[in-house]
This record gives structure tokens, C-alpha cells and sequence, in this order.
């Protein structure tokens, strides 16, 4: 606008100016006024809930979410294969309008809008910043990826403490470096660095080119930056930089999928503590948590998102391994500016957070009756009718409590003899591991259930983050899933088999000969045997039989119709 | 192809070839073909196929033996596998095949299987005749959408997408297809709007109803202790809930269901 204000005003030169101003920008846009108008149907549709009808990034939505939607006015875009500080290429937008973006809120649309939806809506989201006015940005050239190997994966880590990744995500990769409690976006709302070892969050994917991507563009906006100038100034080389984007996907496996029953393997005897080696063994299952979003106070930032369920039982005691990333063991004095930016940052609709850091907590509950048919205890920490058999344990100080609970938060203390549970925790590396270990068979079975082997038992978790502020309510929860102890395999699974194909063997060749019986060539067993698994000594007597039995009348009996092709080839 | 038309016209491989194509069509042509025609159709569950592969196992035997001649003929390479010279291998490797199959199916049958267990629950439980919402009593049957005799619906509407967006989101998703960035942590996962099935086959009365009292109102049948759905009650107004069925229907373009079609069709079944 304020171009057209100055032909206005104007001699007739800046007009000229100006209208050749005008016209230069004019083809880069290859908008006619009916795609902007249809972008901006489809973006008041289905995008301003999050993105705001300014594209500030301010919709309804927007303070339930962290990250928070994209503000679109700054024209700072994340996933981009521009350089650092240049906007992202068409291709760059429609990559996330299609496929979304994993770890937020945002959703891919390709199964929702058709090509030219999102081209418009494309279209009409860079209307939102002048800065797209000017030339159309340019890809940076991506140098093909070496070839991984293991001594490759090896350099990687090393590049990886050269260039001081692990200051923002930990010596393991988990987001827990000294940065991490202090870092915020170019917004001011807090940011927590990328968890490596959960692949599924990468905001831009998880391919070893995703990753390439991230660390050569940077994610502009949060404090990741681009290392193209570490390459520029030859303090390592492109190679070295695809090696870590190598060793970063090395660090964790694909998504993982969700099973419903966890398997407890049995075990000579079950392990004493989270560190035993007993446990790198045993199958892990990954249970995903969102928010506790049903009861109030709501939580929609959960801090953990998921966790590696392990369980053992060597037939008297049952043993739980749970193992998540957290960066702290809260209270941390040091992630108090984290949880001070945070409660200005999320949603006050059931109540403001309080700045106020608590300790790390994980609940685990069954029902607390197991023989209730179908009906189980609300999935969210039981109900009146049907309580939940619950252990809570806290970080600090470090205690796991046995109870039963009516609901979230209403617990009470004392289901059977609390010392029948045993627990032990460990925290390292930005990650807690919790072994809980009870024998099957509880003291008092009345107040407790009893783990039965080969019966799936419901069990459910719930956890929270204390330097969050999370607690029992404000925290993540999963859905009922079921534990198996497996049973000793009893000796019937090994003889049916053997019992049937036996039989099933016995009748077939029963049918076999009498056949052959009826057929009136005395041929019993011995050469029916002989037939069956002959080699090629009895076959000659056999084709002579065939040859017979194809040129006798047949009175009583029918001749095949492929014996009778098969005879005159016989005798030879 | 004389041999071809041998074997087609030979009553032991015509019935084998009816036996294949029964088990196609049962197992997948029911699923498939109605839909290329335009009618709805769903797959047919392994049990029932079972039994209808008996029912057309009896036809096939009926047409093979409807005269003398034929079920001589249907049997002659039944019998020539169990006795003939140059068919060896093949009953060799039939006897050894058959009860080598037999004693796996034995095995799956008997071997520890380790599933969850079962949760069997009615989608669209019956509802009942009539709620309490924040101590008011309203009877659901015959309830109309007090907003839409109010107002404007792009009104309601735009109050609706706020409600949505700061509430429903998390699980119902932008798409309105039940795949928010929470659903993969519930089971059973939400409700998909945009399904032909849910909604669109539901009044408003019912939406409410399920709205305002959540996973916890639901019926036994319903397993209200899975389900993550909250008691709405406890967060929204009335005319909160109100518009946020406005704006379901808005947004993914679907009917509610009438009354006046609904009594018609089930007569005083929501007494």
C-alpha cells in the first residue's frame, strides 16, 4: 500500500518507479484474485482455529498447544531447504501443509484438500508477510549422502561433542543438556530441545535427509541454528555433517507400534534393581501418553509423551521396568526460569499453573477386582464402584505408595501390606527407570489383586513431569492396556499335534490301501508302503501292475482315465 | 485346448473350480461388488464364511452325483490319486502334506495365544429418556437445537468452532476425522465426524446427550469405563454445547437426522 500512496503523492518519476516496482512483483506472485480468494476460503475453514484470522498465530486454539501455531506476518519458517534466515520455497510450505508436522498439533491435509486447495491456501498464507513479495527464495544445494557405516555412525558422534550438540540435547541424545531449561523461541514461549531418541517428534521427520536438513538450514525461530557456516569456514566438512544427521537417526529405531498386551517372559529369577543387564534383554513395549484432558484441571502440554514398558516374573514375584525421557529430577533449581515461562505461557481455562516445581511422579494401576467380567474401573484412576489397585511413586523424596483410588487424585493409602511391593529408581542421562516388583501372590489377597500367568490383567500408567508443574491431575495418562505373565507351556500343546497328524497319517493310508484293495490287486500294506516311498526299484513293478490293471475289462472297477494314458509308456 | 475343455467339462474339476470361486465370492466378493453398484456392503465375518462354504459344498456334491455317470466320473481322479502307478509322488506327498497341515492347525489351536481381553461395546448405546445438565432436566425426545430458532448459524457457528478448537481438537482433530495429536493415546480412539456413520446418522438430541455427559453417562453396553470422552457438563454451558453441534454439522457438511423421520421410523421407541 504504502507504494501506492507515493505515486499518489508523487512527481511523475516515483510513479513511474513505482509502477515498474508493481510490475516486477506482480509475476512472481502467479496469483490471480480468484486463487487468493479461494485460499482464503479454505484457510477461514479449517485454518484459522489455530493459525488466527490474521495468520498471527493466535486462534483459539493456539494458547491450548506448545509449540504454538505458526505466526505467519514474521514469514519465519522452520522446515526450509533455504539457507538460515531466507523463506522457505513453495515446495518447503506444501512439504508441511501435506504432510504435517510430527511432535505438534499440526496435521497433514493431503487427504482433506485437494491439490489446488492447497496450492491456493499456500498462496494466500504468504499474503500474510510482504517479505514473499520479492524474488521466490532458492533451494541450498544438498551434497548426496555418504554411504552409512558403522566407523561413519562413530565419526558422527564424535562431530556430534565437537560441535557441542549435546549442550542443547544431552550426551544421550534425550533433550537434557544445560541449555535445555532455559531456552525459549524467537516468540519468547518456551522451547524444549528435540528428544533424539524419540524420532517420531521431529518436527521436520525423521529420515536421515530430514535431519541432514534441520542441522545444515536450522529450524528458524527456536534456538536450533544452521552449521552451513561451520562447513563455509572449513571447520568440518559437508560429509562430516551428513555423518550426524547418521548418528542422530542411529540413536533411536522407527516409530514404534503400539501393542495392547505387554508380556511378562518368565524369568529364573527376576532382577533387583532397574540397571541389571537382564533388562536390556527383556521385550519392550512402547505405551503412548497424551494429556489428562477429561478432568479438571486440564493439562494439554504434557511433558511425557510415552514410555518403554519391560516386565518379568519367575513364577513367585512380578517385576515392572519403566523407562522415559525427562530431562530434570525435579525440583531442579535450575529448570525454575523453565517452569516460570511456562505458566505464563499455557492455557488459564481451568485454572493458571502455579510457577511452583514438584517432584516427578508414575503411577501404574490394575483394577482392583479382577473378576469383573468385562467392566473394568474407569481407565482415569478407577471409579466408586470399581477402584483401582494403584502404586504412586514420587521422585522426591523417593517413596512409592499402595492404595486404591476412586478417581484421579483420590487415593487412599493401604491396599494389603505396602511392603509387598518393592520399588527402585534411577535417573541418568535425561531418563528415569523405575523397577516395581510385587510377588504374584499378594499377603492379603483381599485387599489385593493376585497376577495369575497366562490371563491378560488391564493395567494402565499415568505420569508427570514435576518441573512442569505437573502432578496427579495435570500430567499424562494411557489407556487400559493388559499385562501377560506367560504361563509354563503345558505338555498337550506338543502331543495334540503329534496325536493329530498321527491319526490324520493313519487314515489317510488306511483310505490308500483300501482303495487299492478294492481295486483287486492284492497289493496290501508292505507294497502299498513300497509305492509310497519307493524308489525307482519297486516303480518298475509297479508300472507293469498299472499296465495290467489298464487292460483288464473293467466289470467291477473303473479304470482311471489318467492310468489308462499312463500305460502304454510302461513297459518299456 | 481339447485338454482345456476336458478339464472344464470333467465334474471333478468343475466342482473344485465352483469351490474357489464360492470361497472368493464369499470371503471377498460380497465386500467388494455391491459397493462398484452402489449399495453398502461390509465383509463377511471367517465363521459365516465357513458356513456358507458347507452350504455350497453340499450343492457341489449334489450337482456331481445328480446321475450315475457323472459321479463315476467326478470320483475317477479321487480314485486314480489313491491308486495309480504314475500319481506315486503325488499321494506320497498328499500323505505327507495332509496330516502335516492337520497337526499345525493342532498347534496354532492349542499353543498359549496371548490377546487382550475382550471389550465388546455399542457404539450408539439407546439413550435415555431424559438427562439432568447443571440441574436442569431436559427430555431428549423430540429435542430440537434451541439455537437454530435463534440467531444466525454462522453466529452459533463461529462461537462453535471456538468451543471446538480450545476442546475437541486434542482428540477429534482439525479433519474432524478422530485423529487429533491425542487420539493415538485413547482406547477406543474418538469419534470421526466426518464418517458417514456417526453423526450423520445421529439427531442433535443424541449429540447432546453424548456431549454433555461423556464417556462417564455412558450405559454398561457402552464400556464407559474405556472411554476418554469427558463429562462436557463440568466445562461448557448449554448453548456451548448447543453451537458446537452447529458447528459440527457446519464443518463437515452433514444433516443432523430429523425427528419427524426418526418417530415415523421407530415409533415410540425413545419413550
Amino acid at each position: 500500500m504504502s507504494r501506492v500512496v507515493g505515486w499518489k503523492e508523487g512527481t511523475m518519476e516515483t510513479g513511474l518507479i513505482a509502477l515498474v516496482m508493481v510490475l516486477a512483483i506482480i509475476p512472481s506472485f502467479h496469483l490471480s484474485a480468484q486463487d487468493i480468494e479461494r485460499g482464503k476460503a479454505v484457510y477461514e475453514k479449517w485454518c484459522t482455529g489455530c493459525h488466527g484470522d490474521t495468520g498471527a498465530g493466535d486462534g483459539d486454539a493456539a494458547a491450548y498447544m506448545l509449540p504454538r501455531p505458526r505466526d505467519f506476518r514474521r514469514a519465519v519458517y522452520q522446515i526450509r531447504t533455504t539457507a538460515s534466515g531466507e523463506l522457505p520455497t513453495d515446495d518447503d510450505i506444501r512439504h508441511v501443509v501435506d504432510q504435517g508436522m510430527p511432535g505438534t498439533a499440526m496435521t497433514g491435509w493431503k487427504s482433506r484438500l485437494t491439490s489446488g486447495d492447497r496450492d491456493a491456501v499456500i498462496a494466500y498464507i504468504k499474503s500474510f508477510s510482504r517479505f514473499f513479495d520479492g524474488a521466490p527464495p532458492q533451494s541450498v544445494d544438498f551434497p548426496s549422502a555418504p554411504r552409512i557405516s558403522d566407523d561413519g555412525i562413530a565419526e558422527g558422534a564424535r562431530i556430534y561433542g565437537e560441535l557441542e550438540c549435546f549442550k542443547c540435547h544431552g550426551d544421550r541424545g534425550r533433550g537434557d543438556g544445560t541449555s535445555a531449561p532455559t531456552m525459549s523461541d524467537d516468540w519468547d514461549f518456551p522451547i524444549r530441545p528435540t528428544d533424539l531418541t524419540r524420532p517420531w517428534t521431529f518436527n521436520g521427520g525423521a529420515e536421515v535427509e530430514d535431519i541432514y536438513r534441520a542441522i545444515r538450514t536450522g529450524l528458524d525461530g527456536t534456538p536450533m541454528p544452521s552449521f552451513s557456516d561451520v562447513i563455509d569456514a572449513e571447520i568440518i566438512t559437508d560429509e562430516q555433517l551428513w555423518r550426524v544427521a547418521q548418528y542422530v537417526h542411529s540413536l533411536a529405531p522407527g516409530r514404534p507400534r503400539v501393542r495392547e498386551v505387554i508380556r511378562a517372559g518368565r524369568t529364573a529369577r527376576v532382577p533387583d534393581d532397574p540397571t541389571d543387564s537382564a533388562w536390556v534383554e527383556a521385550e519392550a513395549f512402547y505405551v503412548p501418553l497424551v494429556g489428562q484432558i477429561i478432568v479438571s484441571p486440564r493439562w494439554f502440554t504434557p511433558a511425557v509423551d510415552g514410555i518403554w514398558v519391560r516386565a518379568l516374573h519367575d513364577g513367585e514375584r512380578l517385576a515392572l521396568h519403566i523407562a522415559w525421557s525427562d530431562p530434570s529430577a525435579s525440583p531442579d533449581p535450575l529448570w525454575q526460569e523453565w517452569i516460570e515461562l511456562l505458566a505464563t505461557t499455557v492455557t488459564d481455562a481451568d485454572g493458571a499453573l502455579e510457577p511452583v516445581q514438584g517432584p516427578d511422579r508414575f503411577t501404574i494401576q490394575f483394577p482392583a477386582r479382577l473378576s469383573d467380567g468385562m467392566a473394568r474401573p474407569y481407565f482415569l484412576g478407577g471409579d466408586r464402584r470399581r477402584p483401582a489397585y494403584t502404586w504412586r511413586w514420587r521422585s522426591s523424596p523417593d517413596q512409592l505408595e499402595v492404595g486404591t483410588s476412586t478417581g484421579l487424585g483420590q487415593f487412599v493409602a493401604g491396599a494389603g501390606a505396602a511392603s509387598d511391593v518393592a520399588h527402585q529408581a534411577v535417573f541418568a542421562d535425561g531418563q528415569w527407570q523405575l523397577q516395581v516388583t510385587r510377588t504374584l501372590i499378594p499377603r492379603d489377597t483381599s485387599a489385593a489383586p493376585t497376577f495369575a500367568e497366562g490371563v491378560a490383567i488391564p493395567i494402565a500408567f499415568r505420569a508427570a513431569d514435576g518441573s512442569s508443574g505437573e502432578t496427579h491431575v495435570r500430567g499424562s495418562v494411557s489407556a487400559w492396556y493388559a499385562i501377560y505373565l506367560d504361563a509354563p507351556i503345558s505338555a498337550t500343546v506338543f502331543v495334540m499335534p503329534v496325536v493329530a497328524t498321527l491319526v490324520t497319517a493313519g487314515f489317510g493310508l488306511l483310505v490308500v490301501w483300501r482303495a487299492q484293495r478294492r481295486e483287486g490287486t492284492r497289493r496290501f500294506l508292505p507294497e502299498a508302503t513300497c509305492d509310497i516311498f519307493s524308489s525307482s526299484r519297486c516303480s518298475d513293478s509297479w508300472h507293469a501292475a498299472a499296465a495290467k490293471l489298464a487292460h483288464r475289462p473293467a466289470t467291477r472297477m473303473l479304470v482311471p482315465l489318467s492310468s489308462r494314458s499312463a500305460a502304454p509308456r510302461s513297459p518299456a | 485346448m481339447p485338454k482345456l475343455r476336458e478339464i472344464l467339462g470333467h465334474p471333478f474339476w468343475q466342482a473344485v473350480a465352483l469351490l474357489v470361486a464360492a470361497y472368493l465370492l464369499f470371503k471377498w466378493g460380497i465386500a467388494v461388488l455391491p459397493p462398484l453398484v452402489g449399495f453398502p456392503s461390509a465383509p463377511v465375518p471367517q465363521s459365516v464364511v465357513l458356513q456358507y462354504m458347507l452350504t455350497a459344498l453340499v450343492g457341489i456334491l449334489i450337482y456331481v452325483s445328480y446321475n450315475e455317470a457323472r459321479w463315476r466320473r467326478f470320483k475317477e481322479p479321487i480314485n486314480a490319486t489313491l491308486v495309480d502307478a504314475n500319481k506315486r509322488w503325488l499321494r506320497a506327498t498328499l500323505l505327507v502334506l495332509v496330516p502335516a497341515l492337520v497337526g499345525f492347525v493342532a498347534y496354532d489351536q492349542s499353543r498359549p495365544k496371548v490377546s487382550a481381553p475382550l471389550q465388546l461395546r455399542s457404539i450408539h448405546p439407546a439413550p435415555p429418556g431424559q438427562i439432568t445438565v447443571r440441574g436442569r432436566t431436559i427430555r431428549l425426545a423430540g429435542l430440537e437445537n434451541p439455537l437454530r430458532s435463534r440467531g444466525t448459524i454462522e453466529e452459533h457457528s463461529r462461537e462453535g468452532r471456538r468451543v471446538y478448537y480450545q476442546n475437541c481438537l486434542p482428540c477429534h482433530g482439525d479433519l474432524l476425522d478422530g485423529k487429533g495429536h491425542f487420539a493415538h493415546g485413547f482406547s477406543p480412539t474418538p469419534l470421526a465426524f466426518d464418517d458417514a456413520g456417526t453423526i450423520a446418522q445421529l439427531t442433535e438430541s443424541f449429540v447432546f446427550w453424548r456431549i454433555a455427559k461423556g464417556g462417564p453417562g455412558l450405559p454398561r453396553e457402552g464400556a464407559p469405563w474405556n472411554s476418554a470422552m469427558p463429562a462436557w457438563e463440568d466445562f461448557l454451558t448449554e448453548d456451548e454445547i448447543w453451537s458446537v453441534i452447529i458447528f459440527l454439522y457446519e464443518q463437515s457438511g452433514w444433516e443432523p437426522r430429523r425427528w419427524e423421520v426418526e418417530e415415523r421410523a421407530e415409533g415410540a421407541g425413545h419413550e
